[in-house]
């Protein structure tokens, strides 16, 4: 079938000309209606004053993160990701609660927002196409790319081809193949002429967002038992020095009334 | 044999034109949750896909969450602490959080995109997920809270013996509520710690948890105050003026822990120079300082307010004010998305969030249902008299 063990795309913003041919090939391949789409291709404009003219544009798929934060939120596991890339969405479970859309910091899962309870809203997003991949067939955006802004491989691969391509024209690209490091790293890497955050691409760290709320749902259970012990040993000596305070009241006041008898 | 299932008037109530008012809000509400369940989210709402969550998150989720922790307070210091002079307070508290949480539940069943699935919760698990503790911690802490106000519907019913026989075995369920309540008003703050890269540096802190549980206890106090006032005044009954002023003396303590917590952290991160750059959000975080902690601060720490019931109720009332612009500064106005116009296209997304009139209005009617059953149950039930006295308590309450 495939030999490539961990799926990746390739983007060159370089090469991009914004034809939006990917968008049209997702949609047919995935059988997303009219009014939605799970690509998106956006531009920067032009920039500079002639015949210095710069642009840029850049396409949006999930980024198919190594340790995904969707799927850490996701309360009930809808989520699931690969052993070799793809991050994939399962309709069955999703309640539509919307925290993976929260959680994702590219801001890529999206929901039906028109469809009633009878027809069911779902999350949708990129899927690194498994349909096609598991058969040795690039993903459809990759394979309609008419100027191969867009390439699909194993990510090692890929990332050795960015670093070459950036090696061979220092001039042309920014030393930075972003989505080799950010998040914990990402299966969607991009070559960019232009700053990253023109692209609309976040300044992220290397750790994914969701360590931290991780970390604190590690400490969930123990924190919980050792909190209830501690509750139950207050509750347990508060009540005791109570009836001791009442039995000592109640000896004292019988006490007294023994002496007042002997007088 | 026969049961008796009579309930006879306790409380004088006599505020028809309000009934009808909340009556409407709740049919407006019910009309509105039914076009949602119809056609959808989007068209009654401003929600999209650059802003998941919106108004019913910050008010039904978080505030609602927050001014329900009235309950595991009165019971902790009943219960566990053994302070039985607060008895008066209690039953209403655990009333309040009680209808607080099922209001919970109710919105959240117009928030979720699948509300036929809530109880996939109970068997689905995904262990990181903050909001799957959220929701075990809802569901069972509702569950203890439907045990620790069962003695009240029983004793109302006069089934004595049985009202009597839950209350001999209360306790664990008091300790397993008050666990449940610390744990999930924090984790409504944790909820927030996977967008450190959305939420603003001000109020994202990894100790998120600690102090929305610390702002809890203050919101809980000073809620207990705000029901107790008014409900005096509508059911003309006495008010627990001693008791409220311990309450109102507590407030202080907490709020003044809470911002050294908060100012710590912003120290420790050396995040404080954000509080004068960060131009509109600057000025949002002190406005929230300002009414959450520092004017109650400096309001109850003088005997005056605390024994005036005017004075307690609208320190109280400054207190609720402040915490829920905290809880709404959390979950909706210091949050960034990202911009739609990269992500996702306009047609797809919305620039802007807006909350709508349906989408106040329902929450607005669940308000009102809650509002309307407090009433009933505070003319049918013995809410406001503790009518079980423990054998050796037989003084102080």
């Amino acid at each position: 079938m495939t030999n490539i063990k961990y799926h990746a795309y390739l983007f060159d913003a370089t090469r991009c000309i914004d034809c939006r041919a990917c968008m049209v090939a997702c949609s047919v391949e995935n059988n997303i209606a009219m009014n939605k789409t799970r690509i998106w291709v956006a531009g920067i404009g032009i920039k500079g004053e002639f015949p210095s003219l710069e642009t840029a544009s850049m396409v949006y798929h999930c980024m198919h993160c190594k340790e995904p934060d969707c799927l850490s939120a996701c309360p009930v596991g809808a989520y699931h990701k690969r052993d070799d890339g793809p991050v994939i969405y399962n309709p069955d479970v999703c309640i539509g609660c919307r925290y993976c859309m929260n959680a994702c910091p590219f801001g890529v899962p999206h929901f039906d927002y028109d469809k009633g309870i009878i027809e069911g809203a779902f999350i949708d997003k990129c899927t690194l196409c498994p349909q096609r991949i598991d058969v040795g067939l690039e993903p459809a955006c990759v394979a309609t790319c008419p100027t191969d802004a867009l390439e699909y491989g194993d990510r090692d691969d890929l990332l050795k081809k960015a670093h070459e391509r950036i090696a061979a024209h220092p001039d042309r690209y920014i030393n930075h193949v972003y989505g080799e490091f950010e998040n914990g790293g990402t299966s969607y890497l991009v070559l960019s002429h232009v700053p990253f955050s023109e692209l609309g691409l976040p300044d992220l760290p290397e750790k994914p967002v969701k360590e931290i709320s991780e970390k604190v749902m590690e400490m969930t259970i123990p924190f919980a038992v050792g909190w209830a012990t501690v509750l139950t040993g207050v509750a347990a000596g508060v009540g005791l020095y109570q009836k001791n305070k009442e039995a000592k009241k109640e000896t004292s006041v019988e006490k007294k009334a023994e002496a007042e008898n002997e007088n | 044999m026969k049961i008796n299932l009579t309930l006879h008037p306790r409380a004088r109530l006599n505020f028809s034109p309000l009934v009808w008012v909340l009556l409407s809000l709740m049919g407006i509400a019910f009309v509105v949750a039914m076009i949602r369940y119809a056609i959808g989210i989007g068209p009654i709402t401003d929600l999209s896909n650059s802003y998941p969550w919106g108004f019913w998150i910050s008010f039904d989720l978080f505030t609602g969450v927050a001014i329900s922790s009235g309950g595991f307070i009165m019971a902790g210091s009943v219960y566990i602490l053994g302070i039985k002079e607060l008895r008066p307070l209690l039953r209403p508290s655990i009333l309040t959080a009680f209808l607080g949480y099922i209001m919970v539940a109710v919105a959240l069943l117009v928030d979720l995109g699948h509300p036929e699935r809530i109880w996939y919760m109970m068997i689905h698990w995904n262990h990181t997920s903050v909001l799957l503790e959220i929701g075990i911690c809802v569901m069972s802490y509702l569950t203890v809270l439907a045990i620790e106000f069962a003695p009240v519907v029983f004793e109302g019913l006069k089934w004595e013996k049985l009202a009597h026989l839950l209350h001999r075995f209360i306790m664990p369920f008091v300790i397993i509520g008050v666990m449940l309540s610390t744990l999930h008003q924090s984790s409504l703050g944790s909820l927030m710690l996977i967008e450190p890269t959305k939420l603003y540096p001000l109020w994202w802190t990894p100790i998120l948890p600690i102090l929305f549980f610390t702002s809890a206890l203050a919101i809980g106090l000073a809620m207990i105050i705000f029901e107790s006032s008014l409900s005096s005044r509508y059911f003309k009954r006495g008010l627990e003026l001693h008791l409220l002023d311990k309450l109102a003396k507590a407030i202080p303590v907490v709020l003044v822990i809470y911002l050294v917590l908060k100012f710590g952290e912003l120290a420790w991160a050396g995040e404080l120079s954000y509080l004068f750059t960060g131009g509109g959000m600057s000025v949002l975080f002190w406005v929230e300082i300002l009414i959450s902690s520092i004017v109650p601060i400096a309001w109850f720490s003088f005997k005056k307010n605390r024994q005036n019931p005017t004075m307690l109720l609208a320190g109280a009332v400054i207190v609720l004010f402040g915490m829920i612009l905290n809880r709404f500064d959390v979950s909706w106005f210091a949050v960034k998305h990202p911009d739609p116009l990269f992500y996702l296209p306009t047609f797809m997304s919305n620039v802007k969030y807006v909350p709508t009139l349906p989408e106040i209005s329902v929450s607005l009617g669940i308000f009102s249902a809650g509002i309307l059953v407090f009433g009933l149950a505070a003319r049918y039930l013995p809410v406001f008299e503790d009518g079980h006295r423990e054998p050796h308590a037989s003084s102080g309450d």
